[in-house]
């Protein structure tokens, strides 16, 4: 104790040369993080431009490297079907499901009106319950309505932005942390509700704006199951992941079509890797309910 | 609106049973079995997506519609695996493919769901003539044919390294792993993973699983010999591989190129192209080797399969006949041939199969070599390929024979328990023995009527000298037979019948002991008829016993003195749901005196005997 | 447990306040479930208290209200139309109208057909022109079911409409008795935008989650009481009412012929929690650990690393998971190099080994989770006033006390609500075993107790194969789904109790 007031200046350096060992194992294990997570992004990477095979192999670096694959699963399959689906479903979520989410966690957040503390028990309640087990029932429904098979692509938009509305819980938090001092300044002034948000609360929710859009847009880019279940088969109605899937479901397909899988998946995380890449700013901000805002 | 649609069908049975009828006694070459295709449909098939086939499925539909003028058809086709048709199919059959190949085991299954149209009288014959016995068999469900083969080569075999397994190994497990261990490879064989390939090692030492369905495709029964001292020593020849560092649980053509490499995979056709491409001239394909336990050298079995082709049920006659004509021309020798030159896939088609291309075929002669050894895969319940991993599992760690025997009691245990049985058939009894068509092999149901007593459904015409026991669950935990003179109780000793008759079965079981009394009764008080009325001066109160006649014809046991006036009615199962007089009114004695009550439920007529 | 008062509650430490809360929470148990009890009684009082009320507002008001009123008993929209707002006097006109036609064509059938789910199942019949068989329609009991109880769904709208529609001409009556103007449709639409702004914005939401979520789940638990499955598909056999029988069957602890589904589930449940407790924590506290070290000053590049570790979120789980699965496997790359370099003379069963198995999970579950994690706690970090770490530095507290005293406080009150809705994300975390193991390996104990289960199979995973397994056991598979409903809802119950931060969500901001 008595040490460290007699001799600050030491201890100063000390403290530097801490710093600077503590900030190299940092560096340390940051690298060795980022190798660990890197290694099978870049393996599939490495695995979509080997041409000389195509299956499974026991190596990483490609003997012979080529577009091949890229070329075969735009020219051999429908994956250029499935990809111009996904993004359709991607692109009607992205713009949906952010109005519904928007709409419902700006209402229970902002506005007091009866029973908003029973729907957000409500559906608390409801996200308890496993939900895929009414995958029969709501195949049967889209089926009677004629949106499975060759016409999944609707039917997966609608039960997508149909239960959106659960979703709101993350983008609700982020409402909460705008001053509500602002509603009461406009509502003094005699805006009404819709103007109140219209013009007061939604410039400045930008961030969970972008969140909720990003969210929703990747979305259906890994959604296999459901969407499978509903495209029954039909090609024409297949997203980029059930496609892939088929493509390797048998057991002499997984040698024939391993390195075009590979390709499917680096044409998958494209668009999301650019997305997430330029957009990271808002994510944060989004998921971290206006935290950075301060 | 149930009777609306009970009436309907009744019309449409009746119809159908009168054309059926007329057409017998036409002439045959006026049959209309020729009734030309034509018109449009729009159809749905479900092919295998390997690149190609549904192309060449287009081209075959294309020849088969030029062949029938006046026949359009706007056919789309989608690749869906043979192995997930069935699945798919069943969880929307109304969705689902008009036509669709599939693998011969999901069979019992798409019956079941009334997924496949079963095939014409004409188009038995045609398919039954065509094509090789055990796809014949692998279409059938309790004799009528469900589908059409369409390949013979769902089965598996042995792809070797030449540089790795010495030729003169080839025909010995053991040498084969010692290869493997020697050159740091592994042995794959999908073990663990799949009873389809597991089941090697018993069929080896002359285990056999069959199973069998009823006509709706439900399994009702199973054969099943694997809990046995074969099916013990099929465990011990398969922990060699098992407990060997070389093996590989896995059954994929490129783990000759992976990580760590295979020297050998069993597996199929399917392969064949993707190790052809791997191993180059090192390429080596033959059929499974043996293994030798305790001095004893059993070849390794395997099962021979079939894919097929499924027609789904329509509502439009004409549009289910136009799908069975295209069945039938899909699966013909020279679209099976084409299939085999295209994709390998070797046909079920017995003209098809002589085609010296197909007679040479490299990888098809190692699975005929394998087909001598081979197990037609018949129906096998879905739940078995699940069940069957577990003894692998076990016997991988077990180290005593004790350890494999609980394995393999565990194994039958399981499979017995898919007989779904719900709580109420566990808990209710039934009756097995050697009587009438019965050799041990049938439950014959009982009901129990009140608590605790249970009796046959129907009565049993048994001989002297035939025996039975009653159990409980269609198992042997709970059972019951002959009497024992001294408690009074059954034993667990066959009960064995005194003298000819028809009897039915009755068992008093007594739930708080778990003891029970079989004994055979002439009458089943609930379906059995007692007189009841003012006879004797009784009050209605009194039910008076009555025993049925060799001729159908119920009396009762005793005569009664019987006064003009007297009123009675005979009434079944003492209850007054159903019951018998004059029709329905009561029976009237008109003429005083001492009477047997006669009563025959065939007509319902009630008439006094004189004593 | 004596309850402390609050400065002795005040003097605790975190830890000790945490203990004494989950101590306090468990003694409470029986006074929370006597409350549990009286607050059924009282719901179930205050229910039958509004339903006779309810008769006695519309009694009266037939009663004493004006002609317009009683007309709109029976033709809704009547008194709207009749006062000037045509529009929606229409609209409720038009709702009756559809509504009696629906019942009078289809909503009848489904509901007489309701009670037994069908009486004919569909038939083939010989058809000796063609050579074929033709199939003769039935009923379908899962088409009976489902319509009869969207049947049932839209006579309670009605219901409910026409209550709307009795208290506005109710309304009606008072206004014009007080000799004031009704509103006009115009001011109704004015309305909507403003005082009941929060209908217009949940009007559609609302009705997407009824018809997509709730109507379904409903349906899944009518399920449950049926004998729905492979055999009983419900046409080609139907399916019927049958009670408690699937609740039975699970919680018989049989084991006469096979069947011990009550093992099986409480296998699996342990494993699904053991699961979700590790999934929920490794990835919570390596996120946050990740998120520290890129968050210190002085070290560069902060970007970058985010970005990089935020990539592997881009890829699909089906392909990046099924490309790790591969390569741990037993001829995979990992075992193939550490065979190269000489490590181990024999392959790891990295898939094959039960405990392995799930510890291999467990830890590819944290590379793809600490992404994620690492964001938010990003976030989150660069929240926390700075100066409360200044004066820790000044009172000498070293990084250890910071992180315990400054950093986890602050995260776990702001977290808190995401780590519960996390766990509960873990617990149906469907996608990394599926994709990984598919639930593999074997354990013969498990499989032979019916379901099919393996080793790392969670409750979701094992109900998937029960649904879509040989057996498609969708009767089973729905009173699973209750199950894992009440499992869920307990633990949340439990851990919502015990959480720092759920006295007021207000206190969020």
């Amino acid at each position: 104790m008595s040490n460290k007031e007699i001799m600050p200046k030491q201890k100063h350096m000390g403290m530097k040369r801490k710093n600077a060992i503590s900030n190299f194992f940092i560096y340390f294990i940051l690298i060795v993080m980022v190798v660990v997570w890197l290694v099978p992004f870049v393996c599939i990477l490495l695995e979509s431009f080997r041409v000389e095979k195509t299956w499974q192999v026991g190596y990483v670096i490609p003997h012979e490297w080529g577009f091949g694959n890229y070329v075969k699963l735009f020219t051999e399959t429908d994956f250029l079907k499935w990809y111009g689906n996904t993004l359709l479903i991607g692109a009607s979520a992205a713009v949906l499901q952010t109005i519904v989410v928007l709409a419902v966690s700006y209402t229970l957040s902002r506005i007091n009106f009866k029973g908003r503390k029973f729907l957000m028990n409500t559906c608390l309640v409801l996200g308890m319950f496993p939900g895929f087990v009414t995958l029969i029932v709501l195949y049967r429904v889209l089926s009677d309505i004629g949106l499975t098979g060759p016409n999944a692509v609707p039917g997966l938009i609608l039960i997508g932005v149909a239960g959106s509305g659960m979703g709101y819980y993350i983008s609700k938090g982020y409402f909460d942390t705008i001053p509500r001092s602002l509603d009461e300044a406009a509502k003094v002034d005699g805006a009404t509700k819709f103007q109140i948000f219209y013009k007061v609360i939604m410039p400045l929710a930008k961030p969970i704006v972008i969140y909720t859009i990003l969210t929703a847009f990747m979305g259906p880019w890994g959604d296999f199951m459901f969407a499978k279940y509903i495209a029954n088969g039909s090609s024409a109605g297949m997203n980029v992941a059930v496609g892939l899937q088929y493509m390797i479901s048998s057991p002499g397909n997984i040698s024939k079509n391993y390195t075009m899988f590979c390709a499917g998946g680096v044409c998958v995380a494209i668009p999301i890797t650019i997305l997430f890449m330029c957009l990271q700013k808002y994510y944060v901000e989004g998921v971290t309910g206006g935290a950075v805002k301060g | 609106m149930k009777k609306i649609l009970a009436t309907l069908i009744a019309v449409v049975l009746v119809s159908a049973m009168v054309f059926a009828l007329a057409s017998c006694g036409n002439n045959p070459s006026d049959q209309p079995k020729t009734e030309k295709l034509e018109g449009t449909y729009n159809i749905l098939v479900w092919t295998s997506e390997v690149k190609g086939v549904k192309e060449q499925v287009k081209e075959q539909i294309d020849k088969f519609v030029a062949a029938n003028p006046g026949l359009t058809i706007n056919a789309t086709i989608e690749g869906i695996g043979e192995g997930e048709a069935a699945t798919q199919m069943i969880s929307s059959v109304e969705d689902g493919a008009d036509l669709f190949f599939f693998a011969q085991d999901q069979l019992s299954r798409l019956v079941q769901a009334a997924a496949l149209n079963p095939l014409g009288v004409e188009t038995t014959k045609k398919v039954k003539e065509s094509n090789d016995a055990s796809s014949v068999k692998a279409s059938t469900v309790s004799d009528k044919i469900y589908a059409y083969p369409a390949t013979s080569d769902n089965g598996y075999f042995m792809f070797y390294d030449k540089s790795i397994v010495k030729a003169e190994h080839l025909d010995s497990l053991e040498d084969i792993i010692a290869d493997c261990e020697a050159a740091d490879r592994l042995f794959s064989f999908n073990l663990e993973g799949s009873g389809w390939y597991n089941a090697s090692f018993f069929f080896a030492t002359g285990c056999i699983s069959e199973w069998e369905t009823d006509a709706t495709g439900k399994y009702v029964s199973v054969n099943d010999t694997f809990n046995s001292d074969q099916g013990l020593v099929a465990l011990k020849g398969m922990q060699k591989l098992l407990k060997s560092k070389a093996y590989n649980d896995s059954a994929n053509g490129a783990d000759f190129d992976a990580a760590v490499k295979s020297a050998v995979v069993i597996s199929g056709t399917w392969d064949s192209a993707t190790v052809k491409g791997i191993l180059g001239d090192n390429y080596g394909v033959t059929d499974l080797p043996s293994f030798t336990v305790d001095g004893s050298t059993y070849h390794l079995g395997s099962f021979s399969g079939n894919k097929l082709v499924g027609v789904k049920p329509q509502t439009d006659a004409k549009k289910a006949a136009v799908l069975q004509q295209l069945a039938l021309f899909l699966t013909n020798k020279e679209c099976q041939l084409e299939r085999f030159e295209k994709f390998g896939w070797g046909p079920s088609n017995l003209d098809a199969q002589k085609d010296p291309k197909v007679a040479n075929d490299e990888t098809l002669s190692a699975l005929a070599l394998q087909n001598k050894y081979a197990s037609p895969q018949l129906s096998i319940h879905g739940s078995w390929w699940d069940i069957a991993k577990t003894y692998a599992t076990a016997a991988k760690t077990a180290t005593s024979d004790k350890e494999l025997k609980e394995a393999l009691e565990a194994y039958e245990k399981a499979i017995n328990g898919l007989f779904n049985m719900s709580t109420d058939e566990k808990e209710s009894f039934t009756v097995i023995g050697k009587f009438a068509d019965n050799e041990w092999n049938k439950d014959v149901a009982m009901s129990q009527k009140p608590e605790g007593t249970w009796y046959t459904d129907e009565p049993i015409d048994f001989k002297a000298g035939d025996e039975f026991q009653v159990r409980q669950g269609k198992a042997w935990d709970v059972q019951f037979g002959a009497v024992d003179a001294t408690t009074g109780k059954s034993t667990k000793n066959n009960f064995v019948v005194p003298t000819d008759g028809k009897y039915y079965v009755k068992l008093v079981f007594d739930k708080a002991t778990g003891e029970g009394v079989v004994t055979l009764e002439k009458v089943n008080p609930s379906t059995g008829w007692t007189v009841i009325g003012s006879i004797n001066g009784d009050t209605w109160s009194i039910d008076l016993e009555m025993e049925p006649g060799d001729n159908g014809v119920w009396r009762t046991v005793n005569s009664y003195e019987m006064a003009e006036g007297t009123e009675f009615k005979v009434r079944q199962g003492k209850s007054w749901d159903v019951s018998y007089g004059n029709g329905t009114a009561n029976f009237v004695v008109s003429e005083a005196g001492t009477y047997f009550v006669e009563f025959n439920p065939d007509t319902t007529v009630v008439t006094l005997v004189k004593a | 447990m004596r309850k402390k008062n609050d400065l002795e509650y005040l003097r605790l430490n975190k830890l000790q306040k945490f203990f004494y809360r989950i101590g306090f929470f468990i003694t409470n148990i029986p006074k929370h479930l006597l409350t549990f009890f009286i607050f059924i009684g009282k719901f179930f009082v205050k229910i039958f208290k509004k339903i006779g009320n309810e008769f006695k507002f519309l009694g009266t008001t037939f009663v004493h209200g004006s002609w317009k009123t009683k007309i709109s008993y029976f033709i809704l929209g009547f008194g709207n139309i009749s006062r000037g707002q045509v529009a929606k006097g229409l609209l409720f006109f038009l709702f009756e109208a559809v509504f009696i036609f629906y019942m009078i064509t289809s909503g009848g059938y489904w509901l007489g057909k309701f009670q037994n789910l069908g009486d004919a199942a569909q038939v083939q019949v010989y058809n000796p022109t063609y050579d074929t068989y033709e199939t003769v329609p039935g009923d379908n009991s899962f088409k009976i079911l489902l319509y009869g109880l969207l049947t049932i769904v839209f006579i309670i709208a009605f219901i409910v409409t026409w209550r709307i529609n009795v208290k506005q001409c109710y309304l009606c009556d008072q206004i014009e008795q007080s000799g004031k103007k009704v509103k006009t449709n115009k001011d109704d639409l004015k309305s909507l935008l403003d005082n009941n702004f929060h209908k217009t914005l949940l009007t559609l939401p609302i009705l997407g989650v009824m018809a997509f979520t709730i109507i379904p789940i409903i349906f899944m638990i009518l399920v449950a009481f049926t004998n729905m499955d492979a055999t009983k598909d419900g046409y080609s056999n139907l399916f019927t009412w049958v009670g408690m029988d699937n609740f039975n069957e699970l919680f018989s602890f049989r084991d006469s012929s096979g069947g011990n589904l009550s093992l099986a589930f409480g296998e699996i449940l342990s494993w699904t929690l053991i699961w979700a407790i590790f999934a929920t924590f490794t990835n919570y506290f390596l996120g946050m650990f990740v998120a520290i070290m890129i968050n210190k000053k002085g070290i560069k590049f902060k970007k970058l690393w985010r970005g990089i570790f935020v990539l592997t979120i881009a890829i699909p789980q089906f392909v990046s998971l099924l490309y790790v699965s591969k390569l741990f496997a037993k001829n995979g790359l990992i075992n193939g190099l550490l065979m190269d370099w000489g490590i181990i003379k024999e392959v790891i069963p990295f898939w094959t080994d039960p405990t392995l198995a799930r510890v291999m999970v467990i830890l590819i579950n944290i590379w793809i989770g600490i992404p994620y994690l690492m964001l938010i706690a990003t976030g989150i970090l660069m929240n926390i006033p700075q100066d409360l770490y200044e004066s820790a530095k000044i009172d000498g507290a070293n990084v250890w006390q910071q992180y315990t005293r400054i950093t986890l406080p602050y995260m776990l009150f702001v977290t808190g609500p995401y780590l519960l809705t996390s766990f509960i994300g873990n617990l149906n975390n469907f996608n990394v075993i599926y994709l990984l193991t598919g639930g593999e390996p074997t354990d013969p104990r498990l499989l032979t107790s019916g379901g099919s289960a393996g080793s790392t199979d969670l409750l979701i995973t094992w109900l998937f194969k029960i649904t879509t397994g040989a057996t498609n056991n969708y009767k089973l598979a729905a009173v699973i789904a209750i199950m894992i409903f009440i499992v869920v809802a307990v633990i949340s119950l439990i851990v919502y109790n015990i959480m720092p931060s759920n006295r007021n969500e207000r206190d969020f901001s």
